[in-house]
C-alpha cells in the first residue's frame, strides 16, 4: 500500500507538471506572436522576405491543424485593393510596389495571431491572460467564458419564444429595417435583464464560496487519477 | 459620470457578460453580414449599456478590455493581440469623453457623442496600424475617413438604441440608480 | 450550541422598495433542520441570503453569529453556480479562495465528494452530470469548507423524485454529523423525514408552522364529462420514431407513436434529461433535426412560426419573455401581432382576478404571477395546440389553482394541451399520461371513467 501511495504521488506530480508545461508553452507562444507581429512593422523591407518565410511555416502548421485562413486572405485582398487603388490615384503606378509592401506588413502582423488561436486551446489563452489580471477580473473572464454556451442558449430560446409569440424578428421580417427595433426590445432587452439577474446570482454564489476573502488565492491542479 | 468607486463583483460580472456577448455577437454577425464597420454597432451599444447601467468611470474601459481578452481567447476576428486594441481603444476614448460631458446633457446626445468618439478611436486604431506599416499619410487619412463614415453610421445606430433600453430597465426597477 | 440568531431583523432592497422581511426572530442550533415555506416572492431566498451573510445591503435588528460559524449556501439553479469546467476544480474553488495550499486540496475535495455520494473522476466535465448530480456537486462545493450551517434554496422544485431520495440520504447523514440545515421549500412534505422545525414566511413575517393557501380558491369551471367519451379531432400526430440529436445516440424511442386530440389535457412525465423539453420544442418547430420525424401538427410538418396563433409553447422560466412596460401591454403584444381583439387581454385578467396587476411592470410581479401572466398571454390567443414545459415548477398551491382553471377552460374550448413535467401529475382534468422511462415514450394506462375530455 505504501509503494502504491508513492507511485500515485509521483504520477500526480508528473501530471501536475504537464499542465504547468502546457501553460508555459502557451505563454511563450503568446510572447512569440507579439514579437513576430511587432517585427512586421519594424523590420526593414529587405528582411520582410525572411519574415514571410517564417510566417509561411506558421501558415502550413495552422493549415495542418485544420485552421481556416480564409478570413486572413479576405482581409489581405480587401486591404490590397483599397490601398493599391488609392496609391494608384494619388501617386501613380510607380508607387504601387510601396503600397503592396504596406499591405504585406499588415498581413504579416496578422498571421501570427491567427496561428496562435488555432494551435493553443482558448482556455489556456484565457488562463495565461488572466494571470496578469487582478483576481476579481480573472474570475470574471473565466466565468464569462464558461457561461458563454449558457448565454448563447438563453438568447436562442428567448428568440424562439418571441418568434412563437408573433414578434417580427424572423430572418425574413428583419429585411425590413423597421423591425430591427423589435429585435432589440423583444430579444436584446430580455437578454440584458437575464444578464443583470445572472450577474447578481453569480456574485452571491461566488461570495458564498468565500471569493474575494484573500488577495492571493491558491490554485487547484487537477491530477488525472487513473485509479478511479 | 461621477462615481469613481471600484466596481463590485456583481457589476464586474455584468460588464464581463456584456463583453462576452459583444464578442460572440460580433463573431456571429461577421460570418453572416460581412459588412465592415458593423462591429461598431455592437460596441457602441454594449459599452453605452455598461455606462448607463453602472454609472461608474471605467466601466466602458473594463468592458472593452474584457471583450478584447475574450476575443483573443476565442479567436474572433483575425486573432492575436491586435484584437485587444480594437476593443479597448474605443472604450477608453468613450470613458475619457464621458468625463467631459455634463450629466445635464440629454442622454440621447451623450450616447451619440460617445458613440462617435468610440468610432473615431476605432478608426484611429486602423490608421495607427497603417502608419506603422509605412503607409503614406494622405492614404492613411483617406482610409481613416472611410472607416469613420462606415463605423459612424453603425455607432450612431447602436447609440440611439441605448436610451430607450435604459429607460425601460429603470422603469422596471432593474437598475437601482437615481440618474444616468 | 446556538450557531446563529436573528432578533427583530427587518430588511429591504432599497428605501423606496417594499419591506422584504419584518421583525424576523429565528435561532438555529447544531444538528437542527429548519424548513421555511411561503408563497413565491415572500422573501424566503432573501432570508437565506441574509443567513449566509452575502447580502450587501444594511438591515435593522440584530444578527448574532457564532464566531466560528461557517455557512454554506446552495442556491436553486445549479447552472449559475457552476464556475469551473471539471468536478475537482468546481469543488476546489472555495479552497482556492481560502488560500488553502494546493497540496492539501486533493484530500479535502475527495472527502467532500464522498460525503455527497459522488464517486467520480476529478476531471469529469461538469456538463456531463445530471441535474441531481450537479446539485450534490454544489453541496460538495460547500462541504469542502466544513460548514456548520448549510442553507438550501428550494431543492425539490428542480429535482426529480430519484434525485430527491438521493439528496435526502445525504442530508440525513449531514444532520447526524451535527450540521445544521435550513431548507427553503414549498413542498416541505418531501423532506418531512428530516425536518424538525417548520416556519412560514408571510408578508415578511416569520411564524411557526407550514404555509398553506388561505385565499379563496379561484373560480372552478364545472367538469363536463361526455357520456359517450367523444374525442375531438386529431391535432398532433406522430408515427413510430426514434428521437435523438444530430450526431448523438438515440435518446428515446416511441414505438407506437402518439396523438393529441382537441380538448385533451395530456401529461408527459419523465425524469430530468430524458428529452421532454426537446420533444416539445420539436413539435413546436423550434428544434429542427436533420432526421425527418413523422410528426404532423395541425396537418403540417413542424416549422418555427408557421402556426401563428394556433400553436402556443410555454418554455421553462417563462419570465424570460417579459419585456413590455405593463402587464396589459405584455398580454396584448401577441394579440396585436396576430390581429386578434386586444380586449381579450383585459377580459383574461378579470377572469383570473388579476385586474389590479394590469398597469404594473411585469418585472415587479412575484414569480408565480409572472408565470401566470406568461401563460395567460398564450391563453388569450385561444390556440388549438398548447405545449407547456413544466408550468407548475416552483409555483405554490395558490397559483396551481389558477393554472388548472386556465387549462380547463382552454380544454373545454377544444385546445389540445400537452403538459411536460418531471413529476407525476394527478388531476381530474388530465385525460392521459405519456411517460418517458428507460428510453421509451409510452402511454400509461388510465381507467376509462377517469378520462376527461373538454
Amino acid at each position: 500500500m505504501w509503494v502504491s501511495c508513492r507511485r500515485s504521488h509521483r504520477r500526480t506530480r508528473g501530471h501536475w507538471s504537464r499542465e504547468r508545461r502546457e501553460t508555459a508553452i502557451c505563454s511563450l507562444s503568446l510572447l512569440f506572436v507579439c514579437v513576430l507581429s511587432a517585427c512586421a512593422f519594424v523590420l526593414p523591407a529587405y528582411l520582410l522576405l525572411s519574415l514571410a518565410g517564417l510566417n509561411g511555416l506558421l501558415v502550413i502548421h495552422g493549415l495542418l491543424r485544420r485552421g481556416c485562413i480564409f478570413g486572413v486572405l479576405k482581409l489581405g485582398l480587401v486591404q490590397l485593393s483599397i490601398t493599391l487603388s488609392l496609391y494608384l490615384i494619388l501617386y501613380g503606378v510607380a508607387h504601387l510596389a510601396q503600397g503592396a509592401i504596406v499591405v504585406a506588413r499588415i498581413i504579416l502582423a496578422t498571421i501570427p495571431g491567427w496561428w496562435l488561436c488555432i494551435t493553443v486551446p482558448p482556455e489556456r489563452i484565457g488562463e495565461v491572460l488572466s494571470a496578469f489580471l487582478p483576481t476579481k477580473w480573472a474570475f470574471v473572464v473565466a466565468a464569462s467564458l464558461s457561461l458563454l454556451p449558457y448565454m448563447a442558449d438563453e438568447i436562442r430560446e428567448i428568440y424562439h419564444i418571441q418568434c412563437l409569440r408573433g414578434a417580427r424578428i424572423t430572418p425574413r421580417a428583419l429585411r425590413n429595417p423597421r423591425n430591427w427595433a423589435e429585435l432589440v426590445y423583444c430579444v436584446l432587452f430580455p437578454v440584458l435583464i437575464q444578464l443583470l439577474k445572472l450577474s447578481r446570482q453569480m456574485a452571491i454564489a461566488a461570495q458564498s464560496r468565500h471569493f474575494g476573502l484573500n488577495q492571493r488565492p491558491t490554485h487547484w491542479h487537477s491530477p488525472r487519477d487513473n485509479n478511479d | 459620470m461621477t462615481k469613481k468607486l471600484p466596481l463590485s463583483l456583481q457589476d464586474s460580472l455584468f460588464v464581463g457578460f456584456c463583453a462576452t456577448l459583444l464578442v460572440a455577437l460580433t463573431g456571429m454577425l461577421r460570418l453572416k453580414l460581412g459588412i465592415s464597420g458593423h462591429s461598431m454597432f455592437l460596441m457602441s451599444f454594449f459599452y453605452l449599456i455598461c455606462y448607463g447601467a453602472l454609472g461608474r468611470f471605467g466601466s466602458m474601459t473594463a468592458c472593452g478590455a474584457i471583450a478584447g481578452l475574450v476575443a483573443m481567447a476565442l479567436g474572433v476576428g483575425k486573432g492575436g493581440p491586435m484584437i485587444l486594441l480594437k476593443f479597448v481603444l474605443p472604450a477608453i476614448a468613450m470613458d475619457l469623453i464621458a468625463l467631459l460631458l455634463p450629466l445635464s446633457m440629454a442622454l440621447h446626445w451623450r450616447c451619440v457623442i460617445l458613440g462617435l468618439a468610440g468610432c473615431i478611436a476605432w478608426a484611429g486604431k486602423v490608421a495607427l496600424t497603417n502608419m506603422l506599416a509605412g503607409m503614406e499619410l494622405d492614404v492613411v487619412l483617406i482610409q481613416w475617413g472611410m472607416s469613420v463614415l462606415k463605423g459612424g453610421f453603425f455607432a450612431t445606430l447602436g447609440a440611439l438604441l441605448v436610451p430607450p433600453v435604459l429607460t425601460r430597465l429603470k422603469a422596471q426597477d432593474l437598475l437601482h440608480r437615481d440618474k444616468f | 450550541m446556538t450557531l446563529l440568531a436573528l432578533k427583530g431583523v427587518s430588511f429591504n432592497y432599497g428605501s423606496q422598495l417594499p419591506t422584504v422581511l419584518q421583525e424576523v426572530n429565528l435561532s438555529i442550533g447544531s444538528g437542527q433542520c429548519h424548513c421555511v415555506s411561503g408563497t413565491t416572492g415572500s422573501g424566503k431566498s432573501s432570508l437565506l441570503n441574509l443567513l449566509a451573510g452575502v447580502l450587501n445591503r444594511p438591515h435593522e435588528g440584530e444578527i448574532w453569529r457564532n464566531p466560528k460559524l461557517v455557512t454554506g449556501l446552495v442556491m436553486q439553479d445549479p447552472q449559475i453556480q457552476l464556475i469551473r469546467q471539471t468536478v475537482g476544480a468546481e469543488v476546489a474553488f472555495a479552497l482556492e479562495n481560502l488560500s488553502i495550499p494546493t497540496e492539501q486540496m486533493l484530500a479535502k475535495v475527495q472527502l467532500a465528494l464522498r460525503r455527497v455520494g459522488l464517486y467520480l473522476r476529478l476531471d469529469t466535465p461538469v456538463s456531463t452530470l445530471s441535474l441531481g448530480q450537479k446539485y450534490r456537486l454544489m453541496i460538495a462545493a460547500q462541504l469542502v469548507c466544513e460548514p456548520h450551517l448549510l442553507l438550501l434554496d428550494e431543492p425539490w422544485a428542480q429535482l426529480d423524485d430519484h434525485s430527491v431520495s438521493e439528496l435526502l440520504i445525504v442530508l440525513r447523514n449531514l444532520i447526524q454529523g451535527g450540521m445544521a440545515l435550513v431548507l427553503v421549500e414549498h413542498n416541505a412534505s418531501a423532506f418531512a423525514d428530516i425536518i424538525q422545525h417548520y416556519w412560514q414566511l408571510e408578508a415578511g413575517k416569520l411564524s411557526a408552522g407550514t404555509y398553506t393557501v388561505k385565499d379563496t380558491p379561484p373560480v372552478e369551471t364545472p367538469v363536463r364529462r361526455s357520456q359517450f367519451n367523444h374525442l375531438g379531432r386529431v391535432l398532433v400526430s406522430a408515427g413510430a420514431f426514434d428521437f435523438g440529436f444530430d450526431g448523438s445516440p438515440v435518446l428515446f424511442a416511441c414505438p407506437q407513436g402518439f396523438q393529441l386530440r382537441a380538448g385533451e389535457i395530456v401529461t408527459l412525465v419523465g425524469d430530468n434529461g430524458t428529452g421532454k423539453t426537446s420533444l416539445l420544442k420539436t413539435i413546436a418547430g423550434v428544434l429542427s433535426l436533420r432526421q425527418r420525424l413523422p410528426f404532423k401538427v395541425l396537418g403540417r410538418r413542424p416549422k418555427l412560426g408557421i402556426y401563428g396563433a394556433e400553436l402556443g409553447l410555454l418554455m421553462q422560466r417563462p419570465s424570460r419573455q417579459l419585456f413590455e412596460t405593463s402587464v396589459l401591454a405584455e398580454m396584448q403584444f401577441s394579440l396585436k401581432r396576430f390581429g386578434l381583439p386586444k380586449e381579450r387581454a383585459a377580459q383574461m385578467l378579470d377572469e383570473l382576478q388579476l385586474a389590479d396587476l394590469a398597469e404594473l411592470s411585469p418585472h415587479k410581479l412575484s414569480y408565480g404571477q409572472q408565470h401566470l401572466i406568461a401563460l395567460a398571454s398564450l391563453a388569450c390567443l385561444c390556440p388549438k395546440v398548447l405545449l407547456l414545459d413544466d408550468p407548475l415548477a416552483g409555483m405554490d398551491q395558490y397559483y396551481h389553482g389558477k393554472v388548472w382553471h386556465l387549462l380547463q377552460r382552454l380544454s373545454s374550448q377544444g385546445t389540445a394541451i400537452l403538459l411536460a413535467s418531471h413529476r407525476h401529475i394527478e388531476h381530474r382534468v388530465v385525460s392521459r399520461q405519456l411517460s418517458l422511462r428507460n428510453g421509451l415514450l409510452v402511454e400509461d394506462p388510465m381507467e376509462m371513467e377517469a378520462r376527461y375530455v373538454g
